[in-house]
């Protein structure tokens, strides 16, 4: 009796992990097969296992390189998202460290205003945000995808609660020994608090990776686009091959999986940042 | 100006400068980069939004507008498109409160009992997170489609019939419901789990000897103990809910019939696509200031958890 429970239990967690994971499977393995088998499949265990043929397994993604310069995506979204990251972590760093170590005038009132800012959400004044850049003049710009991005008044509060915790005696010493607040800040603090740097640049990273309407937005030239806006671009370009679409979506995915799994236990941290995953 | 002032007024400059130390110029120079872009990406436009708002503003003549009052938000409360977007969200937002956090606790539970193959398991439930909105959102468009999907396909296997869904105005927005649901349910899965490892085992123990039994304990030991985890969630899962738009841009385009338009969609439409940045600013005006005051409604009840 106990062991006809223990099945029955194993049978329903399989199919619910099934229902989780099925569509990825059917994603990956779809662009390892031609686009007719992709349609003779639906209908077996088949869909979700690639082509029976190795040598079909590459040949989705060398048809997709040809047709499209998928290289020059994935550059695009390195490029932006890593300098998102340096920025992200500089920027907000230096702000956070003002505001947890330093007595100035008024910083009761900025800080109360940063929290303030928290509120707004962002999504609603994209619009605005897009005139302020065609006012200075970056429209189709690699600069405008990045600098909005770079500072965020969550990763401000949490380096500053970071920074707080680090003892002012720490600071105190170092200055004896000469240093000032710029070094102090650079060979103390950062080195300090590698978890909150480490925190704000995985969540940086991911938010500039899966960014879309921004730059969908703000990026006309085709060359400048990232994975994001290129997917839906190859999968708006007749003729529409699925197998291709499938690459392109595994494509875009794998740099995602190597970050979840290298900073996995820093992720939590950044919960009322992103919420929901809707972002 | 008489000497005397100058003389006060160039002692009380010194005399700033001199106590302030040699850091007091110091702490600008650090805020100043967040400073300029924050004010430039963030505060200048929400500001300049509620401006907009009261002009008739068109994007590729900004020198032209002009201030046209409260047209633009007696035109808003008349247009079906928005009112229809309001109804939507509404819908997709206690759907996702439901589902998803609903989903999310029972599977961290699932994962919460310790029995062998449980790593397959977590990864299973984790794995739609590390997919982009646009990823999933485009991968289920191919998945649903009405004649050649995988779904109808397994659903015809065990013997129900096809079924439209987007291209149904009744189902397209519980479909995307439900994408959502499956991306998102994995990653506060793991937030509820480090919740329930957080409530010691003695507690359960002083339960068990009291005589309850696991439904009891449930209900009065782990739902009570994990309110401050709950509250959290629902709290971040809400405001996220009420912005969506990439799912319904890429999968339905806000149709069929506006049965999935969202209001930052349709502000999107109107301000980008339609060029009409007044009127759009006047929905943003209208549908940021409904989602300040759900945030501060939130913060009221929770006040105690967070």
């Amino acid at each position: 009796m106990k062991n006809v429970k223990k099945l029955v239990e194993y049978v329903l967690l399989t199919l619910l992990a099934f229902f989780f994971i099925f569509p990825l499977l059917w994603m990956v393995s779809s662009s390892m097969k031609s686009e007719e088998s992709i349609y003779q499949d639906l209908n077996s265990v088949q869909a979700l296992l690639p082509s029976f043929q190795i040598t079909e397994w590459l040949s989705t993604y060398t048809e997709l390189f040809s047709r499209f310069d998928i290289g020059t995506y994935l550059f695009n979204s390195v490029f932006y998202a890593l300098l998102v990251t340096a920025g992200a972590i500089v920027v907000n760093a230096m702000a956070g460290y003002a505001f947890a170590k330093f007595h100035f005038k008024g910083k009761n009132i900025m800080f109360s205003l940063l929290l303030a800012m928290l509120i707004i959400p962002v999504e609603t004044i994209i619009i605005t945000q897009f005139t302020i850049i065609h006012n200075l003049g970056l429209v189709d710009n690699r600069l405008a995808v990045i600098i909005p991005l770079i500072a965020n008044a969550f990763f401000i509060y949490l380096f500053r609660n970071f920074f707080i915790a680090v003892p002012d005696s720490v600071i105190e010493s170092a200055k004896m020994e000469g240093a000032g607040h710029w070094t102090i800040f650079w060979r103390i603090m950062l080195p300090m608090s590698k978890p909150a740097v480490a925190t704000v640049g995985t969540l940086a990273f991911i938010g500039s990776w899966n960014d879309y309407i921004w730059p969908l937005m703000i990026l006309t030239d085709s060359d400048k686009y990232p994975l994001q806006v290129a997917i839906t671009s190859i999968n708006a370009t007749e003729p529409v091959f699925i197998n291709q679409v499938m690459a392109i979506l595994t494509i875009s995915t794998i740099p995602l999986i190597i970050v979840y799994i290298v900073a996995q236990k820093y992720l939590l941290q950044g919960l009322s940042s992103s919420g929901s995953g809707q972002k | 100006m008489d000497l005397t002032k100058k003389q006060t007024r160039l002692k009380r400059w010194e005399g700033w400068k001199s106590s302030s130390l040699a850091f007091q110029a110091q702490p600008f120079y650090f805020l100043l980069p967040a400073i300029i872009l924050l004010g430039l990406f963030l505060f200048l436009p929400a500001l300049l939004t509620i401006y907009y708002a009261f002009t008739d503003y068109y994007l590729l003549t900004p020198d032209q507008r002009q201030f046209v009052g409260l047209r633009n938000f007696t035109q808003i409360f008349g247009d079906p498109v928005f009112l229809r977007s309001l109804q939507n969200i509404t819908i997709f937002v206690v759907g996702i409160i439901i589902f998803q956090v609903g989903m999310s606790l029972g599977l961290a539970l699932l994962i919460n009992k310790q029995r062998r193959g449980n790593i397959f398991l977590k990864v299973a439930f984790f794995s739609p997170v590390v997919m982009s909105l646009v990823v999933i959102s485009v991968l289920w468009l191919y998945l649903l489609n009405p004649t050649d999907g995988l779904v109808n396909s397994m659903l015809q296997a065990v013997g129900i019939n096809a079924q439209p869904f987007l291209t149904s105005p009744n189902q397209a927005i519980y479909a995307i419901i439900l994408v959502s649901v499956w991306q998102g349910a994995g990653y506060q899965m793991l937030i509820f789990l480090a919740g329930l490892q957080n409530i010691p085992g003695d507690v359960y123990e002083a339960a068990r000897i009291d005589g309850a039994g696991k439904w009891k304990s449930f209900l009065h030991v782990t739902i009570p103990l994990l309110r401050p985890t709950t509250t959290l969630i629902v709290f971040t899962t809400l405001i996220a809910a009420f912005k969506l738009i990439i799912q319904p841009m890429i999968m339905t385009q806000g149709g069929p019939l506006n049965s999935t338009m969202t209001p930052i969609y349709y502000i999107y439409q109107t301000g980008f696509t339609d060029r009409l940045v007044g009127y759009s600013s006047a929905m943003t005006v209208v549908f940021g200031l409904l989602i300040v005051i759900v945030t501060f409604v939130q913060r009221r009840f929770a006040k105690e958890d967070l």
